[in-house]
């Protein structure tokens, strides 16, 4: 059978479309490619709704219940798993609207707003270390920011196949730290050009080849990112004194101001007296 | 360490050190220890009811200008108060008197226990 | 003399009950074992058939592009190779963890084809260099590695599809098979799911549930091939990302 490359191109196409003859979903459109599997757009009759499907190459049911297992509002929510008729695993979940991190750093968000989306990723990821899992694939790949601003991290517990190489961790076996480690990369990633010196500290320490050096957790991590926030010294930085004292300055600010009030009334009343 | 405590404190201090500079005006070096003595009891009770209205209201702004206001009136009152030398120095009491005032404003605003306010933010 | 070609490649145990490659489908059970697995349980003749099968069509291509040799050549230059291949346990000193079988394959036609050449040309005098004509090639603007990989896709799914075709009809579903090859194997304009269901006096979510049927035993079809010619559960996972559209 000599098969045209038209014709060999729309097998490819065609066999790795999930069948869900059998389940309530409708196939709309392929999303995308993450982790073990793709994920496409469905239409759920039931609920007359749209989900994300996720069909997974390999029966890796621990996946779908991995991530079910963690309720948290930056964490995507499972809604249901099951099995295709070709043996094929898939779990359905939120069909999130927004856009993908990369993509949402190109409407230039402002620091503070991209360090909350930072905040989130971390404590989500924070919760996740408390219950046990790993993430083990963080980039902004596997971030989505919502259409009301709400950030979801996605792909769970996979490990990273063709993982972004700028975003793994090099330790030879990863665990909560090789998360840390992702977490101050895309911190790095989501930075501007000219990134304040203690951010970039910051980045820096999570990024440290020896897990050791790296923050011990997420927590921590997001305590220095919000010290720097309210003007307070960062852990991971260093700061030489003129730096120190300019903060120090503008933290308290009106005080000085007002000092200096009373030292210029002072003078001037004194030169007044004297002229 | 309430609010009122640290502006009895703060009004102690400061009213001392405004008191102390007179010290550089030759015709009122005689007279200093009265001098840092008011402007002690002065400071106090700025401070005092700076601390009390920072308890209140939690405002930055308002507490400078309460804070100004009232050490600008107790310097008044000082200030007009009659002297041995029949002269009234108005504004070198009353000008530095309003800035005290409003940094004891601002430092029972800022330092103390938390406004419920603040907690509730 | 096969059987020997083989020997102990390495040892591999082989659990998975619970990734299933292509798992139950229609009632198809996989019975396909990998590389290794068939080398080591001594099905080495099989596993031999199973990839000179799959790869003989790509290889004659890739020869033919690449050293630029006529239809003649080029064939007798494949067959060479797998002649040789076997003799030498070529495909023995395979290593899974370093690239996948069929890049270790077209390296290893490389370098034979290239040794080939060289011993060819030192037959004659002169040096100089020797123009291959390139006779009713196509020209494609694809480089020969390409050419290998579309030529090892399409023959994996000619095989998948001839092995359809003898389960259809062995099993008796000639008629998914007529609506498959009707819709999916069309070269030019596709009928209408309508345009079947008539065709056939069915409804049309028969059509659709045919086509279902018979696409994900196709599927499954073209998993076991692959698994017959990749040496682990990772590589072939690997081989299906490239794969699939």
């Amino acid at each position: 059978m000599a098969l045209s490359d038209s014709v060999l191109d729309h097998l490819r196409h065609v066999a790795a479309l999930p069948d869900l003859t059998g389940t309530r979903y409708e196939l709309e459109s392929e999303i995308g490619r993450g982790g073990l599997g793709v994920v496409y757009a469905a239409h759920d009759r039931q609920l007359d709704r749209r989900v994300a499907l996720k069909v997974l190459d390999f029966a890796l049911a621990g996946e779908a219940r991995l991530i079910a297992r963690l309720e948290h509002p930056a964490i995507v929510p499972i809604y249901e798993t099951g099995t295709l008729p070709d043996g094929r695993a898939f779990y359905t979940m939120k069909l999130v609207a927004g856009t993908r991190l990369d993509r949402y750093l190109a409407g230039s968000p402002s620091l503070a707003e991209r360090l909350r989306v930072i905040r989130r990723v971390g404590e989500a990821i924070g919760f996740a270390h408390s219950q046990g899992s790993i993430h083990r694939d963080l980039k902004p790949q596997n971030i989505m920011v919502g259409e009301f601003g709400e950030v979801y991290v996605m792909d769970w517990g996979v490990d990273a196949v063709e993982g972004t190489p700028a975003f793994r961790a090099p330790d030879p076996s990863l665990d909560h730290r090789s998360d840390i480690y992702s977490l101050g990369a895309l911190l790095r990633f989501m930075l501007p050009v000219a990134a304040p010196p203690a951010l970039r500290a910051i980045t820096t320490k999570a990024m440290n080849a020896d897990p050791a050096a790296r923050y011990s957790n997420a927590q921590a991590l997001l305590a220095d990112i919000e010290r720097f926030q309210e003007g307070h010294a960062v852990e991971a930085w260093s700061e030489p004194l003129w730096h120190r004292l300019r903060r120090f300055g503008s933290r308290n600010a009106v005080l000085l101001w007002l000092l200096a009030a009373y030292a210029a009334v002072k003078f001037l009343l004194f030169f007044l007296r004297n002229v | 360490m309430n609010k009122i405590l640290i502006g009895l404190l703060f009004g102690l201090v400061l009213g001392a050190i405004d008191g102390t500079t007179a010290w550089f005006t030759p015709e009122a070096r005689p007279l200093i220890g009265g001098i840092m003595v008011g402007s002690s009891i002065k400071g106090m009770l700025v401070g005092l009811l700076s601390g009390w209205f920072a308890r209140k209201v939690h405002s930055t702004k308002w507490g400078v200008v309460l804070g100004a206001g009232l050490g600008l009136l107790f310097a008044f009152i000082v200030a007009a108060m009659p002297s041995e030398t029949g002269k009234h120095h108005y504004l070198e009491i009353m000008l530095p008197g309003f800035v005290v005032g409003a940094i004891l404003g601002f430092l029972t605003q800022r330092m103390g226990p938390p406004h419920p306010a603040v907690i509730a933010e | 003399m096969l059987a020997g070609a083989w020997g102990m490649i390495g040892s591999r145990t082989y659990l998975d009950t619970d990734t299933s490659i292509g798992g139950p489908h229609g009632g198809f059970p996989s019975t396909q074992l990998s590389l290794l697995e068939a080398a080591t349980s001594g099905l080495a003749n099989e596993a031999l058939e199973r990839v000179i099968a799959l790869y003989w069509k790509p290889v004659y291509r890739f020869i033919r592009l690449k050293f630029r040799k006529n239809n003649e050549d080029a064939k007798d230059l494949t067959q060479s190779f797998f002649a040789t291949a076997i003799e030498r346990d070529f495909f023995v000193r395979f290593e899974p963890s370093r690239a996948s079988f069929r890049t270790y394959l077209r390296m290893t036609v490389e370098r034979f084809a290239a040794n080939e050449h060289a011993a060819a040309n030192r037959e004659k005098r002169g040096g100089g260099i020797e123009f291959e004509p390139l006779e009713n090639q196509a020209v494609t603007s694809e480089s020969p590695e390409q050419v290998f990989e579309r030529e090892w896709q399409r023959q994996l799914f000619a095989l998948a599809l001839d092995d359809l075709r003898s389960l259809c009809e062995s099993s008796g579903k000639q008629l998914q098979f007529h609506i498959f090859e009707a819709y999916d194997l069309a070269d030019e304009a596709r009928p209408s799911y309508a345009d079947l269901a008539a065709r056939h006096g069915i409804a049309e979510t028969s059509v659709t549930n045919h086509l279902a049927w018979t696409r994900r035993t196709l599927r499954g079809l073209v998993t076991d091939r692959l698994r017959g010619v990749t040496a682990s559960d990772r590589e072939a996972r690997e081989e299906m990302r490239r794969l699939w559209l």
